[in-house]
């Protein structure tokens, strides 16, 4: 009797161990985290397991996957660079300097051109990834932050914080065509077929804006239960890959919300920690990785579920998050 | 939920180009200044009170996208009352929708809102803290974008209770204001259930027979208590207290932990930014890294912002800027970037705002604190919430 429990005590490890191999097979992936304060890169797994530390420059912030699929691109603010990591063998291949403030980017592949917000100079700079000549900069209001680049590379939005605006820019004569006025303090955005989302970080809410006659044509408004309206300070927009999900970090309400792309609805607020602000996706669409800025942790969330499948501690002020296969 | 919403969008090549004008006016009285010194002496400074007028162009500069953009061009006056002169004369040629922010003392201060209430331009409080202000002015023309001493002590005292420092000593000073502000943090001690162990008045002396009100150690001597409150308005006697309590505990309000409603090291929420655009944006005046704007310079600032800012909230269209329509507006809002916006109390037209906990270096922490929750606003746990004011102007 005692022996052939044992044998079904080894039988279930087993088959809990190949599960488990195949289950991390089918789920593994690899994302690199910034932290702005600690100045460093954390590789994290499938189980938020810090895989890598390397210090890596002065308050890394915005990050983007380079034109090689072993590429990451990263904005050193502090540093005023903008540097090209290889991941695989974890040195710094290329520097991009008098990138001042650098904050966040945005990449062209088609047109190895690289977009990037300099915070402290109201300005954006677009880059050619392949000279390294810088082709543009183009004038915004003060504090830019996100910046987006149609898929046909012949626009490009950066909002403006403390304009509470959105320009427009035609990527070809890097001329500005547009402004769209947005809530206060526009932080991110993120392009999704013929619509702009916009975070408004101090309005509380995600504006959607036609891309075609610039007019807004929706909003979304958040209402976690417990929280009043001011504490929603949305940051990340994150669309998943089948088009169904967006995924809105809320800052200081300390969730992230799940909204219904065809019809705005708000399916599910999930509790992650402290000043929600940046999102990644795995590539198969089943994990949700959120960066909490005040508790310097992270919360990896399993999206068919729709619950956090585990918190761990990421370095200071985690920033901004890439995942990679 | 999916209510079309379509607001002003404009390409930048349509502007029309007869835009508003943004009045604003910044009244001062120079000659009725006080130097605020207390007893002090031998040129000993312990407060820097700057004139406002730099937070003003700070303000508009950081708004010249948004002027820009909506055809608007600022016109910043300032004007120094003669106080020989007839105050309604000089004020009656300011344009009659004007934003205007006062900054003199509190006597002048009370007969100008009077003035300008008579002309019916909007009056700015920028300066004066106490709440009985706010209860005694109540005018449709007034509002206050410095935060109430009621403010300030309810942050205080959140944090006090957060902390779990609820029995406290109470040192104040000799002066009616002083009396005064210590009758208000007295209210805020009570409001959130603190403990108050005793109210002690110091003596600014060093005479023996006074010992048991002007040597720190025997004033904090012979009670319980967590924490020493000091109030001391002219910063006389309460900067002496720290590290000669008779017991070691730490030591808040006027000096020790002091709530503000700005820091030069407030690290999140962009005011880094800020901070850095305040030293520098004048290239002909640039201040060094341990300056930065003091409560009633933000108040400045805060007060033009909220009305620039809310030309995105409120969408009143591109062609026209009305102050008064602003103010009184329920959209009107203000990025404060203290991480929650800014926006006006209607039953006193007090701006709600966050209050940080500060040391001479560090911002503790950013009142309310968690758990102090309020049924409508996250910030009304701070001041004189509708229940509580005299002023019920809406």
């Amino acid at each position: 009797m005692v022996y052939s429990r044992k044998l079904h005590g080894v039988q279930a490890g087993l088959t809990a161990c190949l599960a488990m191999m195949l289950f991390s097979q089918a789920y593994a992936f690899e994302a690199y985290i910034t932290n702005e304060r600690s100045g460093d890169l954390v590789s994290i797994d499938y189980d938020g397991k810090a895989v890598h530390v390397q210090p890596i420059c002065n308050r890394p912030r915005g990050m983007v996957k380079g034109l090689e699929s072993n590429q990451l691109l990263i904005a050193c603010s502090d540093d005023n660079k903008v540097i090209r990591l290889n991941i695989q063998t974890q040195v710094v291949e290329q520097t991009f300097d008098n990138m001042r403030g650098a904050m966040t980017l945005a990449i062209h592949r088609a047109s190895h051109r690289l977009f990037i917000t300099n915070e402290g100079e109201a300005q954006a700079t677009v880059l050619d990834l392949r000279t390294g000549e810088v082709l543009a900069e183009l004038p915004t209001g003060l504090e830019p932050d996100g910046i987006a680049v149609t898929a046909d590379g012949t626009r490009i939005f950066v909002a403006s914080e403390n304009a509470g605006l959105v320009h427009v820019f035609d990527a070809a004569t890097y001329t500005q065509t547009a402004t769209i006025i947005t809530h206060l303090r526009p932080r991110r955005v993120a392009l999704l077929g013929d619509r702009l989302w916009v975070s408004s970080e101090m309005g509380s809410r995600v504006e959607i804006f036609s891309t075609d006659t610039y007019a807004k044509t929706d909003e979304v408004i958040f209402a976690p239960k417990g929280f009043r309206s001011e504490q929603m300070t949305p940051v990340d927009i994150l669309f998943d890959h089948t088009g169904t999900l967006a995924f809105v970090a809320l800052g200081s309400a300390n969730h992230v919300a799940f909204v219904n792309i065809e019809t705005l609805e708000i399916e599910k607020y999930i509790l992650v920690g402290r000043r929600a602000w940046g999102l990644g996706l795995s590539p198969d669409n089943q994990s949700l990785i959120v960066l909490n800025g005040l508790s310097d942790d992270f919360t990896i969330i399993d999206i068919e579920s729709r619950r956090p499948r585990v918190t761990r501690q990421a370095g200071l002020i985690p920033h901004a998050i890439e995942v990679f296969e | 939920m999916r209510a079309l919403l379509i607001l002003c969008v404009l390409a930048a090549m349509s502007l029309n180009a007869h835009g508003a004008e943004f009045h604003i006016a910044i009244i001062t009285a120079s000659d009725q200044e006080q130097p605020v010194r207390g007893q002090s002496f031998a040129g000993i400074q312990t407060q820097i009170d700057r004139p406002v007028h730099r937070a003003a162009e700070l303000a508009l500069h950081e708004s010249s996208t948004s002027f820009s953009v909506f055809n608007i061009t600022p016109v910043l006056r300032a004007i120094n009352l003669d106080a020989s002169a007839n105050y309604h004369s000089q004020l009656k040629g300011l344009h009659p929708d004007s934003l205007v922010i006062v900054d003199t003392p509190e006597d002048t201060f009370i007969e100008l809102t009077h003035i300008l209430n008579q002309l019916g331009l909007i009056t700015v409080n920028v300066r004066h803290t106490s709440p009985h202000l706010r209860d005694s002015l109540c005018m449709e023309t007034l509002y206050h974008t410095i935060p109430s001493d009621r403010m300030y002590f309810d942050a205080l005292v959140q944090f006090l209770i957060y902390s779990n420092w609820r029995k406290v000593l109470v040192i104040h000073g000799p002066s009616e204001v002083d009396h005064a502000r210590a009758e208000t943090l007295n209210n805020s001690l009570l409001k959130f259930g603190a403990d108050v162990s005793d109210v002690r008045e110091f003596t600014l002396s060093h005479h023996p027979d006074d010992r048991d009100n002007n040597k720190p150690e025997f004033i904090t001597g012979g009670a319980s208590y967590d924490v020493v409150a000091v109030v001391d308005t002219a910063r006389d006697f309460g900067r002496y207290i720290q590290y000669r309590t008779r017991r070691a505990r730490p030591v808040v309000g006027d000096v020790g932990l002091v709530p503000r409603g700005w820091h030069r090291t407030l690290e999140r929420y962009g005011a880094p930014q800020l901070n850095e655009r305040y030293r520098v944006f004048d290239s002909q005046t640039q201040l060094p890294a341990s300056e930065a704007m003091s409560d009633a310079e933000f108040a400045t600032w805060s007060a033009i912002k909220l009305i620039t800012n809310s030309l995105n909230t409120i969408g009143t269209g591109t062609e026209s800027l009305s102050v008064k329509s602003i103010m009184e507006h329920p959209d009107a809002q203000v990025d404060l970037y203290k991480g929650t916006r800014g926006s006006v109390r209607r039953w006193n037209h007090q701006l709600r705002q966050p209050i940080l906990l500060t040391t001479a270096d560090a911002v503790i922490a950013v009142a309310p604190m968690p758990k102090f929750l309020h049924p409508h606003h996250y910030v009304d746990t701070l001041g004189l919430d509708e229940p509580e004011s005299v002023c019920q102007l809406d």
